[in-house]
């Protein structure tokens, strides 16, 4: 049903030409996966789809075609991501349509592929369940054990400033009772703590995969490519790729949407959103700012308040 | 934590002093002959607010023992509000490292104003004394070689 | 020479290698995710996964390798060559695919015209270990690609598992080398008809459906065309395929230098940043990503072949499964032969 009301809307979008171009999802060419697509005619909306493997923030695209009037589906993280981004001034709001669909969450692809033995041909959502078939299997696993990590603490799952919302509401979270997951971490030692981000970001092929995937992160340059200062260098020194990955984490405080899609990006499948959840949820302590909730508050590194807690300063 | 800890270790520390406060009121402790460990490296930044938060992972990664950043009381900033963002960053940044692992205390953050050369000394001593506490800095440490034959 | 490797000698087996070789052999860092290694013991190889996320041209052409180190003692410049390579390697378990894609960056780093003296020290001090690939995945394309799931080329050495022992054929003088291993014994009928059988399988679920003939006659003809347009669009330069890329080779030259010393390295890059062709005056021949997109097709499918007569793909798969948007070059390939249209 959701499918074909995207599919109504951006018909309907394209004929009355509200919009040049409609970013939505297609079918992978994979099982488990769909695909980005750019429709301008209305004849092709029928290839749009919607499924549990619409993973992708598509508003990282949106730098791409700045020049257009975009349709763009979105789920709740995109949605604020959106928000993130006009508010700095990234686009005119008035350049962009946002088809909005309360998210059901979606499937980690890899945490299925790991559950059974052998290569998955082909892979179907049934109720509630996803239907995974290879070779010589066939398995059917409950789908909410398998949403992506940035998905199972997600307390924004409905769009918010959506020109359209198509399917009802969802039943949010907040924000704190949403990551046990950072309480658990937090009660480790520091050397415990230290220990696994020196272990998972050993991984790190300095792709920056995580970088381009991220709709927040667009500057013309990089911290990582300046050569004057020269933070770090291009190389593998372990030092060096922690610096890159904590400093990225760092900059997206305030402006993180909580999307996941830096740790989907990543081909080393490092976790990367256990650090943007504890940004997002200090923020949300320490200023009461979530991101691309309130197309009005300003990013709060971007200002203050007198009050704000110094409990920390001499 | 200190293994391998040589007996006369002293730490290093880099203080980042904002020039109207913080710079002055060191400058007092000096002219005031007030004695204070020698451990800090003094960098002089127009505001509390200016520092990157690259400034103090980089001073990590090279080796320091501790970072100390100090501006002007809050609403006695030279150019206003420069300390207010200031203390946003310190706050995340804080919070973000010791979530990391960076053992708590080795990044310190204060407010010390032109006329409190006897407080900048206290704050140095503290610092100082907590950073021996720590041993010298591990985490992160840049001393092995980019490449990989 | 046919011989065979009962599993309950592998690690032995492994370890009489160790002794007089430094063994790489693809290593698992986190669940799903494995890379080569030099290993320090057996019990570290992995030869489970299909294909490590990194291809095995790392053995020869580090992601980042030093090229020489310097320091300053007073008034003395010292400066270390790192261009040797102590001991003889082995590679263990590389797929055909891999093994393929060496060969072709043969061309580049150690070809008629050039040596890059790195790469072929390492490269001549290598015996390969190849192993078949029993079960194809349905994103491996090789046999499209001049390749196979059981191509021996390039090998010295080849096993084929046979469930409880691996069949070890030794194809070049490397790798008669190992005629005289005590753990390899000879290779009986039956061990060489379940070879057979389990090859026969493999080759039959590849269907060498991705057609490249002519592909580099038909991309001349394209260059302006605007497919490169809309074949771009959904990729966000994320430089994963490169990295991942087995034939892929563009580097960058950067000086680490302290005060005293420091060291030239070369680390892989990746033409897909909008970085890698800016120019010190601010140009930048490709400064949109349909120039990159269209450069990285260019190169595998026209420009390589125009200098080497060659594919530069193998048909390993890596880019369709590791893509966070689902560029697929098979249908990208397909797209191209019909002329562009979409």
């Amino acid at each position: 049903m959701i499918q074909e009301k995207i599919r109504q809307k951006a018909k309907e979008l394209l004929e009355n030409k509200t919009v040049d171009l409609i970013i939505g999802f297609g079918e992978g060419t994979l099982p488990l996966r769909a695909t980005p697509l750019f429709i301008r005619n209305p004849e092709e909306v029928d290839r749009l789809i919607w499924n549990s493997f619409c993973e992708n923030n598509l508003a990282t695209y949106l730098h791409k075609f700045s020049q257009f009037k975009v349709g763009l589906v979105v789920k709740g993280c995109d949605a604020r991501s959106i928000i993130a981004l006009s508010l700095e001034k990234r686009f005119k709001p008035d350049q962009l349509f946002l088809i909005g669909v309360p998210c059901q969450r979606m499937v980690d692809r890899r945490r299925v592929k790991k559950a059974v033995k052998g290569e998955i041909l082909r892979a179907r959502e049934q109720g509630d369940q996803i239907i995974v078939e290879g070779e010589d299997f066939k398995t059917a696993l409950k789908r909410d054990d398998y949403l992506y990590p940035s998905c199972q603490v997600c307390t924004h799952r409905t769009p918010i400033k959506a020109n359209v919302v198509i399917g009802d509401p969802v039943e949010e979270r907040s924000l704190i009772e949403a990551h046990p997951e950072i309480k658990e971490f937090e009660k480790k030692s520091p050397e415990e703590r230290w220990k696994y981000f020196e272990k998972e970001s050993s991984r790190c092929i300095r792709c920056y995969a995580c970088r381009e995937a991220c709709p927040m992160c667009y500057c013309a340059e990089c911290f990582v490519d300046s050569p004057n200062p020269k933070w770090i260098e291009k190389g593998l020194s372990p030092s060096d790729i922690e610096f890159y990955h904590i400093v990225r984490a760092y900059h997206q405080t305030g402006r993180c949407s909580g999307c996941g899609a830096c740790e989907r990006a990543c081909p080393m499948e490092i976790r990367l959103t256990y650090l943007t959840q504890k940004l997002n949820l200090d923020v949300k302590e320490l200023f009461d700012f979530e991101t691309g909730i309130d197309a009005d508050a300003l990013p709060p590194l971007s200002t203050y308040e007198t009050e704000d807690k110094q409990e920390f300063i001499k | 934590m200190g293994n391998g800890l040589e007996k006369n270790w002293e730490p290093k520390i880099l203080a980042f002093l904002c020039n109207w406060c913080s710079y002055a009121g060191a400058d007092l402790a000096g002219t005031s002959r007030i004695q204070y460990p020698p451990n800090i490296r003094v960098i002089r930044v127009p505001c509390s607010g200016r520092i990157n938060p690259l400034f103090i992972l980089k001073a990590l990664q090279n080796g320091i023992d501790g970072v100390l950043v100090s501006g002007c009381h809050p609403g006695d900033c030279h150019y206003l509000s420069g300390n207010y963002i200031g203390r946003r960053k310190s706050a995340t940044l804080k919070r973000f490292l010791e979530y990391l692992g960076f053992e708590e205390g080795r990044v310190q953050f204060s407010w010390v104003s032109a006329a409190e050369g006897e407080k900048f000394s206290q704050v140095v001593e503290e610092v100082t004394r907590d950073i021996k506490k720590l041993g010298p800095a591990e985490r992160f440490v840049k001393n092995d070689d980019s490449g990989k034959n | 020479m046919k011989l065979k490797l009962d599993k309950k000698d592998f690690n032995p087996f492994l370890q009489s290698l160790m002794d007089e070789y430094d063994l790489f052999a693809p290593v698992q860092l986190a669940e799903g995710v494995s890379v080569y290694k030099k290993i320090d013991r057996p019990d570290e190889v992995d030869l489970s996964t299909s294909n490590p996320q990194k291809p095995a041209k790392e053995v020869f052409f580090p992601q980042s390798e030093i090229m020489f180190r310097y320091e300053k003692t007073g008034k003395q410049h010292q400066v270390t060559s790192t261009e040797g390579v102590e001991r003889k390697r082995v590679i263990l378990g590389a797929r055909p695919c891999d093994i393929h894609a060496v060969s072709l960056i043969d061309h580049v780093f150690s070809g008629k015209e050039y040596t890059d003296v790195y790469y072929a020290n390492k490269r001549n001090a290598t015996t390969i270990i190849g192993i078949a690939c029993d079960h194809p995945l349905s994103t491996c394309f090789c046999t499209s690609m001049n390749g196979g799931p059981f191509s021996r080329e390039g090998s010295d050495l080849f096993l084929v598992d046979l469930g409880e022992a691996y069949l070890v054929e030794l194809l070049t003088e490397k790798g008669m080398a190992f005629s005289q291993n005590k753990f390899l014994k000879k290779a009986e009928s039956n061990d060489l008809n379940l070879g057979r059988e389990i090859e026969e399988k493999a080759s039959k679920k590849m269907d060498a459906s991705v057609p490249v003939e002519g592909i580099e006659k038909r991309l001349d003809q394209m260059v302006e065309s605007p497919f490169w347009e809309k074949v771009q669009e959904k990729c966000i330069g994320c430089r994963v395929c490169t990295y991942l890329c087995p034939t892929c080779h563009c580097f960058d030259i950067v000086d680490e230098a302290l005060t005293n010393k420091g060291q030239r390295v070369r680390n892989w890059d990746s033409c897909l940043s909008s970085l890698y062709s800016l120019e010190t005056s601010g140009h930048n021949p490709r400064s949109t990503n349909r120039e990159r997109t269209r450069q990285r097709i260019m190169h595998k499918f026209n420009y390589f072949p125009k200098n080497f007569d060659r594919i530069a793909c193998v048909g390993c798969g890596r880019c369709i499964l590791y893509c966070p948007a689902n560029f697929d070059i098979r249908q990208t390939i397909k797209e191209i032969q019909k002329g562009g249209d979409k």
